[in-house]
């Protein structure tokens, strides 16, 4: 993999938000740092997961790469180019290649119009030179490849259940074969049995159609399961990035580690016997994050070094990227750091 | 209100009678009477529950374990609900049976209950302080000042930090996760018989889900009541759970012990649900076995067994014949007709322990045809 080209290339990424509007002082005023100085690349057909906690900046990096919100530092290069110098026109041509799967299947879906009008609303933007009744046939083999009944071409949203609108949402995404898809919590707003479903779903198009996916979610077992390689992000920043297996296997970082040791196991036998660091408090806020590491905070291991000086996000081995300053196999314990 | 009543006596201070539980749903029905139809919401549902156990209830949107619960909590509106048949005791007396009056008293003071949603659960307009205290002052007769400082000690209680400052403070003003302690510190103020926690933590980060499922744990372990648990995720449930039922279309389609749900399934539906989680080994990825379809209308059900259509198993019985519950000796029950067939069971996906015993026999397989070689 390393031989290929990457398709996505974000580099040093950054977005802030004003926390207070006025005029006068908006000079001063406080930002929050949603996203800070995140760098990550993705390669054809391949799917990185992006998993943090709510308020981590992980959406408004999805967001950034479409430029569906400016970034306000760095650089995302989508095939060499740059998306967040791109002019109007520049944008739409880009959107034919990137697609977005929102988490809301409720809200996604415009109710006044059918499932064919949405899910041929990209044909028609992007001029795919397809007659009205070629159209209708591309939409009914759409839906059929996922799953729904192309019978069902000129229902309303309302009359399709959580997973059906997914489904819907997805075939959207994919009509017009996009490159990368960015899926934002594509399955956190689903029963349990949906959700795999969809999961499968995605798999199997990706097999068909060589998409590569930003996957982001919060579920880790979920995105253990679809990731090639997966990013944790906490405040704002990735905090490790490795390959799924050594990842899960053998985490470096101490966020990742809690957030594993967390995550429950459907296995009582499992999940009474494993050793887990229950983290304490709340995220910080992002108005005003804490200085040098911005997990030192909670961090069960944390050292003088952690709160003044900011860990460089650097290789602890091939291709597993970790931003500690004390990174080490789990359980990192406080004897084991020397000083 | 209750509170003027000097000579009501708190249920929970009663004794349960002899040969009863402290809960007992017995084929409890709820039916909703709608423009389209009859829901059928709730329909035979028995369980019994008794202080210090966890009951965990699992099931997709739509099973019918919410609206049991809020039945139970008198919160469902009637019409266009409608209970059409069975009861729930508790402490040996229909609650069905109870005014409103009485039933305001139970309501928090005896059973209480935490939402899923601790952002609308919360009145914006009153500080956290009046609202926890609020039951206090209601079923207790407390005056302000007091009620204030013991919601102070509770906010403590549940680990809320600086709670003389916070007592004063307002809904927004907390977050996700510490608006559910709060929900909690609320919930146990009046030191509750059963506690009903309807997906506590489905709205939390992983990492605060922890930290809240611990909280109820502690406070179950000095408090001793009961807790009845809501979820739609098995996984959540593992360490905590006693008794799970497994609730399908309105009815409960397997209960058991934790042991017997996790390591002795017997019915299609929780299997499909354990098969559909993502495994968390750490070996080459396993494709995921979805259930097929959705789960049916309430309204329409099939005839026969309403997991029929979806169950890779049916057979024509299973569209004819609704099952009843086939019971183990220990009451562990499975609502399939292939429940008590060994050669059915072996259909049952795999665990932890199967998986063990199995790489047991492998192993041993292998000592004793490399002795035989070296023989």
């Amino acid at each position: 993999m390393a031989t290929k080209e990457p398709l996505l290339k974000v580099e040093h990424l950054s977005k802030e938000f004003p926390a207070e509007s006025g005029m006068l002082m908006s000079r001063f005023a406080k930002k929050v740092s949603a996203v800070n100085d995140v760098s990550f690349e993705i390669y054809p057909g391949e799917t990185l997961g992006l998993v943090g906690e709510s308020g981590c900046g992980k959406s408004t990096t999805g967001r950034s790469i479409m430029r569906l919100t400016r970034p306000t530092a760095g650089h995302v290069y989508f095939e060499g180019r740059d998306v967040a110098k791109m002019s109007h026109k520049e944008l739409k041509s880009l959107r034919r290649e990137m697609q977005f799967i929102f988490q809301d299947p409720y809200a996604s879906l415009n109710p006044r119009m059918t499932i064919g009008e949405i899910i041929s609303e990209p044909l028609q933007i992007h001029g795919d030179g397809r007659t009205a009744s070629e159209r209708n046939k591309y939409v009914r083999e759409l839906l059929d490849v996922v799953g729904l009944n192309p019978e069902h071409i000129n229902r309303y949203p309302h009359e399709f259940s959580g997973g059906q609108r997914q489904r819907i949402g997805i075939a959207r995404a994919f009509a017009l074969h996009p490159k990368l898809i960015i899926c934002d919590e594509p399955v956190s707003a689903l029963d349990v049995s949906i959700q795999a479903q969809v999961l499968n779903l995605l798999k199997d198009l990706q097999k068909q159609f060589g998409t590569a996916y930003l996957f982001i979610a919060h579920d880790l077992s979920v995105v253990q399961h679809i990731s090639d390689r997966v990013a944790v992000m906490y405040l704002g920043k990735i905090v490790e990035l490795s390959d799924w297996k050594t990842l899960y296997a053998e985490p470096q970082h101490p966020y990742t580690q809690s957030l594993l040791s967390a995550a429950p196991i459907p296995d009582p036998d499992i999940q009474k016997s494993r050793s887990r660091i229950i983290l304490a408090g709340d995220p910080p806020s992002p108005i005003d994050p804490p200085s040098g590491c911005r997990f030192h905070t909670r961090c069960p291991i944390a050292q003088g070094v952690c709160s003044e000086q900011q860990p460089e996000f650097r290789e602890v081995e091939p291709g597993h990227f970790c931003a500690c300053h004390f990174a080490a196999p789990f359980p990192i314990k406080e004897s084991s750091i020397e000083l | 209100m209750a509170k003027h009543d000097k000579n009501y006596v708190d249920l929970k201070e009663q004794p349960i009678p002899e040969g009863s539980h402290l809960l007992e749903v017995d084929n409890l029905k709820m039916y909703f009477h709608t423009q389209d139809g009859v829901v059928h919401a709730v329909d035979g549902v028995s369980y019994t529950l008794d202080r210090g156990e966890t009951l965990v209830v699992v099931g997709e949107s739509g099973s019918g374990k919410s609206v049991t619960h809020m039945t139970i909590m008198g919160l469902i509106e009637m019409p266009p609900g409608k209970i059409e048949g069975g009861d729930i005791r508790y402490r040996g007396r229909s609650i069905l049976e109870m005014t409103e009056d009485e039933m305001q008293h139970v309501r928090g003071n005896d059973i209480a209950m935490i939402f899923q949603d601790p952002m609308t659960s919360l009145n914006p307009v009153y500080k956290i302080g009046r609202q926890v205290g609020e039951g206090l002052r209601l079923h207790r007769g407390y005056s302000k000042q007091e009620a204030l400082k013991r919601a102070t000690e509770l906010l403590d209680l549940v680990g809320i930090p600086e709670p003389e400052k916070r007592v004063n403070e307002y809904p927004h003003q907390f977050s996700g996760g510490m608006r559910q302690r709060v929900m909690i510190a609320m919930a146990l103020a009046c030191d509750p018989d059963i506690l009903i926690a309807d997906e506590p933590t489905t709205a939390l980060d992983v990492t605060i889900q922890a930290q809240i499922i611990e909280l109820m744990q502690k406070m179950q372990e000095e408090n001793g009541n009961a807790i009845i648990m809501i979820t739609h995720d098995l996984g959540v449930v593992a360490d905590m759970a006693d008794k799970i039922m497994v609730m399908y279309a309105g009815r409960p389609v397997e209960f058991g012990t934790a042991e017997e749900i996790f390591y002795d399934p017997r019915h299609p539906y929780t299997w499909g649900l354990i098969r559909s989680i993502p495994d968390h080994g750490m070996d080459e990825k396993k494709e995921l076995t979805p259930i097929a379809g959705n789960p049916p209308s309430l309204v329409n059900l099939p005839t026969g067994c309403p997991f029929a259509p979806r169950c890779p198993y049916a057979v024509d019985i299973c569209h004819e014949k609704l099952p009843e519950h086939i019971t183990t000796e220990t009451g562990h029950y499975s609502a399939c007709h292939f429940a008590d067939d060994p050669a059915f069971l072996e259909f049952a996906p795999e665990n932890s322990r199967t998986r063990a015993d199995l790489a047991a026999r492998k192993a041993a397989g292998q000592g004793a045809s490399s002795e035989k070689k070296e023989a």
